[in-house]
């Protein structure tokens, strides 16, 4: 169970002031709580379904092995610095040819990754070519002024960054959890919006109430409770014990997250507890963690009617990606294990005939150095390769520009390959947030830095 | 190189942030008296708060049960007898003292399971029948420290051991072999009341640490390929063991410079100034092998160096230190951990992080002072003294009393020391096997942390406040029933018997008869409770409502009765912080 967090300080969501600008009322009618069922009177309800389902490859992925150009002047720069002598090469052999439709150089997937070959080709599956965290858009000289994000090359720092959108200073929500604070109005359910299914980590959380986490195998639920007197006055005695000392915050919050739970496990164990014929047909054989966790999320999906989510967002993971050495095994097992369970999600969307209402993309802390390191492995970067997966996706396009893999070159930061992104990770989620329903006005708290960069939708959605 | 934005401590933020936190005792230029080799701060003045010690017996009592909650794996009722009677003092000088329970010194096999390694099913087990479980994952280590935390005496030194195997991390996700993980928390077991500077050195030529963040086999730049040496090990050892990415001042909190914004420690140029100087470690030469340039993995020993592999050149060490070139690969590395372990963010960064392990998450910057002060100098000239800074911290006023006010104060209990106090309280026997299958579902799989930032991160804030609670960061939905429901197997699940897969297994067996002997009198049962684990806080309310579910139990079943009680008072919100 991996988690990235919040840290002390830094910039808070004010909810009065994006409550204001939503809905039009008045500083004066907000003064007292903040009742989001009541306020959704104001604020029409949604009346389709949406979710968005984010996939974080934990440790920073070498997008440098996901997506190498294979035209001759392309592989060639590749080549130059990642040959066989490298450690970390990839053979214009063995890479999965694409074509990107909008463009007209072709380039070639890992080859772990055929199952993203086949969606890719059907137009299912969207790339985007070096995205990162800019606190603006960014030359080689603005970064030689110091103009960057905190701690570029730190996992957790870059990890926070990737799953709140902030840059500079710190931010104790991610992005979608603000993204669901600012849909809970429209999306008018009792359910929670985010749901993960890897434990709790920033980009789940917002300021509304607390995302639900999910476990993949086991049940969900209070144990041990039977019809008899002395069990219902057990478990009456736990309810009260759950509802004292809310002076104290610590105990306070311990008991908030378990009576939550507790009131939604009986609604959450049923979806959990059985695999449709659906699912198990979409899902079949594939025992790794990432395609149990998206199980569990497709369960959810299923779910839908009994849950009454109109709009949701979905925390998935997979660790490992730290490849400071044994890059290529470790990436034939990591990406054996992530494509088929991404194709076999995307299929059970599809079979539920709900595969344009479910986008699912990734993120990671960062990318890794062109140049390799000792031990056939690569140091942390900066800009990498993402993927948007998804019935609604613009696919068969490589959106962004990809860098030129030239060590010290025009795209490198400094001088082993760490690509300054031309894309930044606010473009990339708005782009994502706005399919979702957020308004124009939204987007402004849940993105704070997105106008400085342009264009605000990078247009693989809708 | 490019230039550093807000790299390295000015003389000024330093004399603004000592100034503020002395409360204006120095001139701004005193600040240049901070002695870095001794790490003593000249003008620190700060004023040990008047010791609230408690005077009555519930008092007395209930601040025996605080240190065992802080300085063991959780208070039994002979224990809390114990330290009423001889008092904070006496206890820490005899845990101090305490013979130490070391781990089994497993044998080494090879870094690839042959295949003859496997797990034979067939009865009777054999100290040998699960060869793949006993070697190749962390079973056996994992159920030995769970034993030794519920039975053997040494409880602080476990404690403090635990704490920094979530400093310096290393983890099952990939060293999967028992005998490897066995080593390298045998160094943390070993050195947890000794010098700081030799834990340093001994992680950092630990062949499990070479492997887990790269430094085994790490070489110098090679012109032809382009290779450069691997930096995760030279990253991590600063952002993560020893000072963090930013300034700190004595007390803890981040130093600014002029325009408010953080100094940072190191740039990608100190990085890479480490990352040279770790090079030409390679593992241990096995027993029998013939010594290799590059040795294959085997983690008996420290690393072994091999020169020719050893970047010589001149490297960038902190604060404008740096290491002259040629010098041998010892001196190399010792003036390496010098030039971090007299970095002045050592004491606070290693003081907050103990102190939220064992006492509170949120101490305040006067604490975290104090006792950093205590790692700059013991009283008797030395830095990095463990034990003293260990003594300290328990001791101090802060940690100390019957009762703290302060909402903010105290910490989650973290799922490994939930389980074990569970137990312990009820004067439990175990073999460890039960219990450390219980912490995965509670976010906590002993040894094996999903990253080098172990399984949550310091600054982690609880949802909704300002407040640090870095294990909070496992509480969730899943995690939260996760824990009632282990409390419930414990109380109402059937015996706890051998494992029939694990040779000599003894199962876990815990004593109701103490709290059943009280179930006829639900209050006093409760009151027992309450003393035992919540040293005397729950309110009326909550006595109240547990009464009533006790009641509720026929009179004639006494061990149902207290299995309720235990249930409600373990399960309960109030019980998960530890305060």
């Amino acid at each position: 169970m991996v988690s990235t967090f919040g840290r002390p300080g830094g910039t808070d969501i004010d909810r009065r002031r994006f409550l204001r600008r939503t809905t039009g009322l008045s500083a004066a009618a907000l003064a007292g709580s903040l009742d989001l069922v009541s306020l959704a009177a104001h604020a029409s309800v949604v009346s389709d379904y949406r979710a968005l389902v984010c996939v974080f490859l934990f440790g920073g992925v070498d997008g440098n092995n996901v997506l190498v150009p294979l035209d001759a002047g392309g592989y060639g720069q590749y080549a130059a610095v990642r040959g066989a002598s490298s450690g970390v090469g990839l053979t214009q052999a063995e890479l999965l040819p694409i074509t990107p439709a909008n463009v007209g150089v072709p380039f070639g997937l890992h080859p772990s990754l055929p199952e993203l070959q086949a969606l890719f080709s059907a137009g299912r599956l969207a790339l985007l070519a070096n995205v990162g965290m800019l606190t603006q858009p960014t030359t080689k000289a603005d970064y030689a002024a110091g103009n960057r994000p905190d701690n570029l090359y730190s996992h957790s720092d870059q990890q926070a960054q990737w799953q709140s959108a902030i840059a500079e200073g710190v931010s104790r929500s991610g992005w979608g959890g603000r993204l669901a604070d600012a849909m809970a109005p429209r999306a008018g359910q009792t359910f929670p919006i985010v749901t993960s299914a890897a434990g709790v980590t920033l980009f789940v959380t917002g300021t509304g109430s607390g995302p639900l986490a999910i476990p993949t195998s086991g049940s969900f639920g209070l144990a041990g409770f039977g019809s008899g007197a002395a069990s219902k006055a057990r478990r009456a005695a736990l309810a009260t014990l759950l509802g004292l000392d809310r002076d104290n915050a610590l105990v306070a919050a311990a008991a908030d997250i378990t009576r939550q739970a507790d009131a939604l496990s009986a609604t959450v164990n049923p979806i959990l507890a059985s695999t449709s014929p659906t699912l198990a047909g979409a899902f079949g054989g594939l025992t790794s963690s990432i395609a149990k966790e998206l199980l569990a999320v497709a369960k959810l999906i299923e779910a839908q009617a009994a849950t009454g989510a109109k709009r949701q967002v979905f925390f998935v993971s997979l660790g490992g990606f730290d490849t400071h050495n044994n890059e290529l095994a470790t990436h034939r097992t990591l990406f054996g294990q992530l494509s088929p369970a991404l194709k076999a999600f995307h299929d059970a969307t599809a079979a539920l005939g709900m595969a344009d209402k479910v986008t699912t993309f990734t993120l990671s802390d960062f990318g890794r150095t062109f140049q390799p390191a000792a031990g056939g492995g690569s140091d942390h970067a900066w800009g990498s390769h993402h993927l948007v997966m998804g019935g609604a996706v613009n696919g068969g396009k490589l959106y962004g520009r990809y860098p030129q893999l030239v060590p010290g070159g025009p795209d490198d930061a400094e001088k082993e390959g760490r690509w300054i992104p031309t894309t930044s990770v606010e473009q990339y989620g708005a782009t994502l947030a706005r399919w979702f329903g957020a308004s124009a006005e939204d987007l402004l708290t849940v993105f704070p830095n997105l106008a400085r960069f342009s264009p605000g939708d990078l247009g693989f959605l809708g | 190189m490019i230039a550093p934005l807000h790299k390295r401590r000015t003389a000024f933020a330093i004399a603004t942030a000592i100034a503020t936190a002395l409360g204006a005792a120095c001139a701004p230029g005193d600040a240049l008296a901070l002695e870095r080799h001794s790490g003593v701060a000249t003008h620190d003045r700060v004023a040990t708060p008047v010791s609230r010690t408690p005077r009555t017996a519930e008092g007395i009592e209930a601040d025996a049960v605080r240190l065992l909650e802080q300085s063991t794996w959780g208070p039994s009722a002979a224990l809390v007898a114990h330290v009423r009677s001889i008092g904070t003092a006496a206890f820490l000088d005899e845990q101090f003292a305490m013979p130490q329970t070391r781990y089994t010194a497993f044998a080494p096999w090879p870094a690839t399971r042959p295949d003859t390694c496997i797990d034979d099913r067939s009865l009777p087990v054999t100290p040998t029948s699960y060869c793949a479980r006993d070697n190749y994952t962390l079973f056996p280590l994992q159920r030995e420290f769970f034993r030794n935390a519920v039975m053997a005496p040494d409880q602080l030194r476990q404690r403090v051991a635990f704490a920094l195997s979530q400093i310096l991390v290393t983890s099952g996700t990939e060293i999967n072999q028992a005998y490897a993980m066995q080593r390298y928390q045998q160094i943390l077991a070993d050195l947890a009341f000794d010098n700081f500077r030799n834990v340093l050195t001994r992680v950092t030529l630990s062949p499990v640490m070479g492997n887990y963040l790269d430094m085994a086999n790490n070489v110098k730049p090679n012109a032809r390929t382009g290779v450069q040496p691997n930096e995760n090990y030279a990253r991590e050892l600063l952002q993560l063991f020893s000072i963090g990415t930013v300034e700190l001042a004595p007390d803890g909190t981040p130093l600014a410079d002029g325009a408010g914004k953080p100094v940072a420690t190191y740039d990608q140029d100190e990085i890479e100034g480490f990352a040279h100087v770790f090079t030409g470690w390679t593992y241990p030469t096995a027993p029998g092998a013939a010594p290799r340039t590059i040795n294959p993995r085997y983690f008996d020993g420290a690393m072994e160096e091999r020169p020719v592999d050893h970047d010589p050149a001149a490297k960038t060490l902190l604060d404008g230190r740096v290491a002259p070139a040629g010098l041998s690969m010892g001196a190399d590395l010792a003036n390496a951990i010098d030039s971090v372990f007299m970095h002045p963010n050592v004491g606070p960064f290693l003081a907050k992080r103990l102190i939220q392990k064992l006492v509170t998450g949120n101490p305040s910057p006067a604490y975290v002072r104090r006792v950093a002060t205590v790692f700059n100098d013991n009283g008797a000239g030395v830095r990095g003294d463990l034990k003293a800074v260990v003594r300290t911290l328990l001791q101090d006023p802060e940690a100390r009393g019957a009762v703290k006010a302060d909402p903010g104060y105290g910490r989650l209990r973290e799922p490994v020391q939930f389980v074990i106090a569970a137990a312990r309280a009820l004067d439990a026997a175990s073999d460890g096997v039960f219990l450390r299958a219980q912490t995965g579902a509670m976010g906590q799989p002993l040894f094996v942390a999903p990253s080098v930032f172990n399984y949550y991160p310091p600054d982690y804030v609880v949802p909704g406040t300002h407040i640090l609670g870095p294990e909070f960061a496992l509480q969730n939905t899943t995690t939260a029933l996760a824990r009632i429901n282990y409390v419930n197997t414990l109380a109402f699940g059937a015996a706890i018997g051998p494992d029939p897969t694990v040779y000599g297994a003894t199962g876990t067996q815990v004593d109701w008869s103490p709290l059943a002997a009280l179930a006829g009198d639900p209050n006093a049962l409760v009151a027992k409770l309450d003393t035992l684990l919540l040293h005397g806080t729950l309110s009326a309310a909550a006595q109240q409502a547990i009464v009533a579910a006790v009641s509720a139990v026929s009179a004639n079943d006494a061990p149902a009765r207290a299995k309720t009680a235990f249930y409600l008072v373990v399960s309960s919100p109030q019980y998960q912080v530890e305060r």
